[in-house]
């Protein structure tokens, strides 16, 4: 990536041939669910039913509203707030690298289902002083499905 | 003093050519006097001039003047508003020499579009004109590439340049040689001598005759009139505007909200659709495959595209798309990069800067012989310094609204360089370059980062690949974590005295060298023999100039080494250097100067202590003391003083606001600023974990300025920048004994 200072005539050189050498880039893969302009119909969803009794299919979907924040996958480092995999069992505000509000790393919490119930259905009330000033879950059924996509991604706690 | 850059030889050569603009007049349509100030054929550039201009004869015009019939003055300058004022200082000194009255100036962004280029206006010129020089100004902000395109100036905004290029050889001469052929125009109407007429609030006036009339009723018998090449400027004691604090004119728009930045772009007749990217977390890999599965089944998404370097899902809204994004797994190549933490990438500066050893790598300056007088040095003393990795982490996240149709690609982007841009989408969605239209609004800040531009270029591959308007954006995370970077570096010093404590060398080597040259070079110090040197080693992650470029890094580590010389020698610092600089006297009389307002030689309060840094960049002298309140065990900043002379300064209250903002961005640097890397991905994300100073950090900055008179102007945007982490560093050294040789700060006092 460094290109080392250099004498102008030189400059001019790879100045010249660096003219033209980006190339009209290729697509590698394109998927598309709806062209310009294409009107839309509606799409009969046929996994709806399915989905409705499959608390994690239902509980990933509704993770994504989290993702705005969090990381879920093991090892990844946390982005606006802290990665949640082995949330489960986990001591609050002890997940590595993450800057936690005073009230969460001195909560003595341990995140489990009822914590994470109580947490997540209002957190600035359930722990005042919580940076996680978005994000409540409080559909009690969205909660309960994501309180089990939770547990689903912590090891030992129901792969 | 220059005997130690030979570069600087060259920069002058440059800087004497840019002085001879070429000037040209024309009659507008509809009538009107219109100016075009750009490059002079046969010019230390003209071997460029093959690939500025189309063909022989033709010109490269970069700013326009136009007097209308209702008597309106409007200026096109070649520099995007970034938030450094630049355009309002631009109209102060083009409506004084022009005489003009301010309320009738205008000042507007040159587009970067085949009007601008091509228009019907400038062929009114003598010779057509081009600016098609976007594709030798390309790889530029590199080396010397950065001198030769900022001598050219062409729709480039960065190293402090607009006031100092543009702004002196371009709008005070074209106001003086329209105001000169006005008042030719009138003359010869009124039957009186020239000299007779004078002018005042776009007015011409014969007192003896009576006669009076306004810029406009003359403006189109003016072009007729022959052209000045070298008009008389004013002298200081004539300006009516330069050298005023008047307002900016793009403050109350900003202030009421109607300022449209680029992420505002709704283009009339455009049905926008989103686009989320994520690009590969190292550089340099691709994305293999991805399962969009889930993605492709959420609300709003509309497309998703694996272009190779990044990943795209076109949606209804950003959220839609940022939301789709996060569903896909994408499997991306392995890395064959060395570098997987920052201790590797310090390695690979130290075995640089070992095989070089005593002796090799490329000499960046040299005067009198350091390595003898190193050896028969009395004692020496040695350093090493280390500098991160930094993001720019402009506020404005990177965007850009792109619509490919019949053939032709509009772009609506912040861009610091729109005709780059121009020719980047071009070649990567195979147009011509005139078949792009380049809209660029204010830049929500840049620091440099806006000097790139992939993003719009993303934006163009999207749009053509889909075939619909998008707006792509970028997240925070995605800016912070796999963009354009300032360079991390390590550098070692080394000082010899002499039997009775005298400094008889200074030598540094270190692996990063980019712009401007003399930054590692502390030329306006008297020390016999001098060495600098360069052992050149790679960088993991891409390099983008990040406001003032070398001097960021380079500013730390020289002031703060001879700060350690001065210490060594048992001197108070600051008069140490003052000893130093006899051969510089605007030097000296800067860093008098701050010594004063600062009360440097006045006892400290408790548990305080006051550091200082002098550094001179894009041809402003900044002096700089911090006091520090280091009771608490950890550094707190309570003042800091800067003294500038940047020879003249156009408008005193906008250049203190750059200096200001110039020596908060250099401290948020120094105290927080770092990109750490994990398996080659950088760790830092967010302005939660990549911190900016708070208000409640930042103590009162006085700012003084000397008018040093009759010397080339300096710049405003990046010269308070490099004084400001060396002062603080030694501050910390004075209060506590603490040397900080690393970068940032505050975690070493966590």
């Amino acid at each position: 990536m460094h290109k080392p200072a250099i004498s102008a005539g030189l400059a001019l050189t790879i100045l010249l041939t660096a003219c033209g050498s980006s190339e009209p880039q290729e697509v590698v893969e394109q998927i598309v669910v709806r062209e310009p302009g294409e009107v839309v119909t509606e799409i009969v969803e046929e996994g709806d039913g399915a989905q409705g009794t499959d608390l994690l299919a239902l509980g990933e979907d509704a993770f994504q509203m989290c993702t705005g924040c969090h990381v879920i996958e093991e090892g990844a480092p946390s982005s606006a707030g802290p990665n949640l995999h082995n949330i489960m069992g986990r001591v609050a505000g002890t997940a590595e690298n993450y800057p936690y509000s005073e009230a969460l790393a001195t909560s003595g919490l341990t995140w489990d289902e009822a914590t994470l119930d109580g947490f997540l259905a209002d957190p600035g009330g359930y722990l005042p002083g919580t940076d996680m000033l978005a994000g409540a879950v409080r559909d009690d059924e969205s909660r309960r499905a994501v309180i089990a996509y939770l547990a689903s991604q912590s090891s030992g706690a129901g792969e | 003093m220059n005997d130690l850059t030979p570069e600087k030889t060259e920069r002058s050569k440059l800087a004497k050519w840019s002085r001879r603009g070429f000037i040209g007049a024309g009659v507008l349509a509809g009538g009107g006097l219109l100016i075009g100030i750009g490059v002079r054929p046969g010019n230390p550039i003209g071997e460029l001039a093959p690939k500025v201009a189309g063909g022989a004869g033709e010109q490269l015009v970069n700013s326009w003047v136009k007097i209308d019939t209702n008597n309106i003055v409007t200026a096109i300058v070649p520099h995007c508003e970034m938030g450094q004022g630049a355009h309002s200082v631009l109209a102060q000194m083009l409506a004084d020499e022009l005489d003009a009255a301010w309320e009738d100036v205008r000042v507007m962004q040159a587009p970067a579009d085949g009007s601008y280029v091509v228009s019907a206006a400038a062929r009114l010129f003598a010779a057509p004109f081009t600016l098609n020089a976007a594709d030798w100004i390309k790889p530029t902000w590199d080396g010397v590439f950065t001198q030769i395109s900022r001598a050219a100036d062409v729709l480039i905004t960065g190293g402090s340049s607009s006031i100092r290029s543009t702004g002196q050889y371009q709008m005070r001469v074209a106001g003086a040689a329209a105001r000169k052929m006005l008042v030719g125009a009138a003359a010869e109407s009124w039957g009186v001598p020239a000299d007779e007429i004078t002018t005042r609030n776009s007015t011409l006036t014969h007192e003896a005759s009576g006669n009076s009339a306004p810029y406009s009723e003359f403006a189109s018998a003016a072009a007729e009139q022959p052209m000045d090449q070298t008009p008389q400027l004013k002298t200081a004691d004539q300006y009516r505007l330069m050298g005023r604090s008047i307002a900016r004119t793009d403050i109350p728009a900003k202030i009421n909200g109607t300022a449209e930045f680029g992420i505002d772009a709704q283009p009339d007749g455009l049905d926008l659709s989103y686009a989320a990217v994520v690009r590969p977390p190292v550089p340099g890999t691709r994305a293999l495959s991805m399962d969009a599965t889930r993605a492709q089944e959420m609300g709003g998404v509309l497309q998703i595209l694996n272009m190779g370097n990044f990943v795209a899902v076109v949606a209804d809204s950003y959220w839609q798309a940022q939301q789709a994004i996060g569903m896909i797994s994408i499997e991306w190549s392995q890395s064959d990069s060395p570098v997987k933490t920052m201790d590797d990438q310090f390695a690979i500066f130290a075995a640089a800067l070992d095989e070089a050893g005593e002796d090799g790598g490329e000499e960046a300056a040299s005067r009198g012989d350091a390595a003898t007088a190193l050896a028969e040095a009395a004692t020496t003393i040695d350093a090493e310094y280390r500098a991160p990795y930094l993001a720019h982490a402009p506020m404005e996240p990177l965007n850009c609204t792109a619509h490919v149709a019949d053939g032709k690609c509009q772009i609506w982007t912040s861009t610091q360089v729109p005709l780059m841009a121009r020719s980047e989408v071009a070649s990567t969605i195979g147009l011509a370059a005139d078949d792009v239209i380049i809209h660029h609004p204010y830049l929500g800040g840049a620091f440099g980062r806006r000097l790139g531009s992939e993003y719009v270029a993303m934006a163009a591959r999207v749009a053509q690949a889909t075939g619909y308007p998008v707006k792509l954006i970028w997240s925070r995370e995605e800016d912070t974590q796999k963009a354009l970077y300032r360079c991390a570096d390590l550098c070692r010093m080394r000082a010899g005295f002499s039997q009775d404590g005298v400094l008889t060398a200074y030598s540094s080597i270190f692996t990063q060298r980019h712009d401007p040259a003399e930054a590692s070079v502390p030329a306006m110090y008297d020390i016999a023999n001098t060495k600098v040197r360069v052992a050149e080693a790679a960088l993991h992650l891409p390099f983008q100039a990040w406001r003032s470029v070398d001097h960021s890094q380079q500013g730390f580590f020289v002031e703060s080494f001879i700060d350690e010389i001065a210490h060594a020698a048992g001197a108070d610092p600051l008069d140490y250097r003052l000893a130093m600089l006899a051969n510089a006297p605007r030097h000296k009389a800067v860093l008098e100067r701050v010594a004063e307002i600062s009360g440097w030689r006045e006892p400290a309060a408790d548990g305080t202590a006051k550091g200082v840094a002098i550094v001179e960049s894009f041809g402003t002298i900044v002096a700089e003391v911090i006091e520090v309140d280091m009771s608490s065990g950890s550094p707190k900043m309570t003042n800091i003083w800067a003294v500038c002379d940047a020879g003249y300064v156009m408008n005193p209250d906008g250049f203190k606001n750059q200096i200001e903002g110039g020596i908060v961005f250099g401290l948020t640097a120094a105290m927080y600023g770092e990109l750490e890397l994990r398996d080659g991905a950088i760790i830092q994300s967010n302005f939660h974990d990549y911190k900016m100073l708070r208000m409640e950090d930042v103590p009162d900055i006085e700012v003084a300025i000397i008018d040093s008179g009759d010397v080339p102007i300096g710049g405003a945007g990046e010269p308070g920048l490099p004084p400001a982490a060396p002062a603080l560093a030694n501050a910390i050294f004075a209060a506590s004994g603490t040397r900080i040789r690393d970068l940032p700060i505050a975690k070493q006092f966590a």
